[in-house]
């Protein structure tokens, strides 16, 4: 019975629900969901895959930059995510936080001559094939 | 870097992020709309309908991102600096 009660709690309290990752917008469509996973685990692997290559042909400083801007990509991406997961919900704008992200990263690789700005940037699109990939293989 | 190159360059990277983000803007804010109204008429394909947002706007958004870092190189990492 208590135990009842506390799953009843937990599936009503917004503060309480862990299932979603958008707990807190409220979102709580499994297809949305999994479609941000799918994109974040594909562009994972391009990550790794192009990474690879950078630090083999270029060296390690074009792979560490590129992996730095692939980090900010991906999380530039989830922002976004968030931000749309939100939109009609607890929000009425998608808000542009995000863009915040390629900023910093051309301010962090300008200023730190370890980083090249160049790998940086093509390391931050690297979301993009993901997508493409995905929005190729949506039924 | 003369300051003929830096003014050009500052006007330049206004310009860049300003008339960049007007296209984007106007694409994103109808986008936006139409999802909102999708949700409202059909919210059993919230998820698909919030999937589709999410792929749009990450491709409208890198044109703004495109314009974002061409007046971040233009202001930080001048290549016409000399």
């Amino acid at each position: 019975m208590a135990s009842e009660t506390v799953e009843n709690c937990s599936r009503h309290d917004p503060l309480l629900d862990f299932d979603s990752s958008d707990s807190s917008s409220g979102v709580k469509s499994d297809e949305y969901i999994e479609l941000q996973f799918r994109v974040f685990r594909l562009a994972f692997l391009l990550t790794i895959f192009s990474v690879g290559i950078a630090g083999f042909f270029w060296g390690i400083q074009a792979g560490a930059s590129l992996f730095i801007g692939a980090l900010s990509g991906i999380f530039y991406f989830r922002l976004l995510a968030r931000g749309i997961g939100r939109l009609g919900t607890s929000s009425k704008i998608v808000g542009k936080v995000q863009l915040l992200v390629p900023v910093l990263l051309v301010l962090v690789s300008s200023r730190f001559p370890q980083l090249d700005l160049i790998p940086a940037l093509l390391g931050f699109l690297l979301y993009k094939p993901a997508l493409i990939i995905q929005f190729l293989s949506m039924p | 870097m003369d300051s003929i190159t830096a003014a050009a360059s500052v006007v330049a990277a206004g310009l860049a992020v300003g008339l960049g983000a007007i296209g984007p803007g106007i694409g994103q804010g109808s986008a936006a709309q139409g999802a909102v109204e999708g949700i409202a008429r059909q919210p059993e394909a919230e998820g698909k309908i919030r999937g589709t947002l999410l792929l749009s706007f990450a491709f409208m958004e890198s044109l703004t991102i495109y314009g974002l870092v061409v007046a971040l190189v233009l202001l930080f990492a001048n290549p016409f600096a000399g």
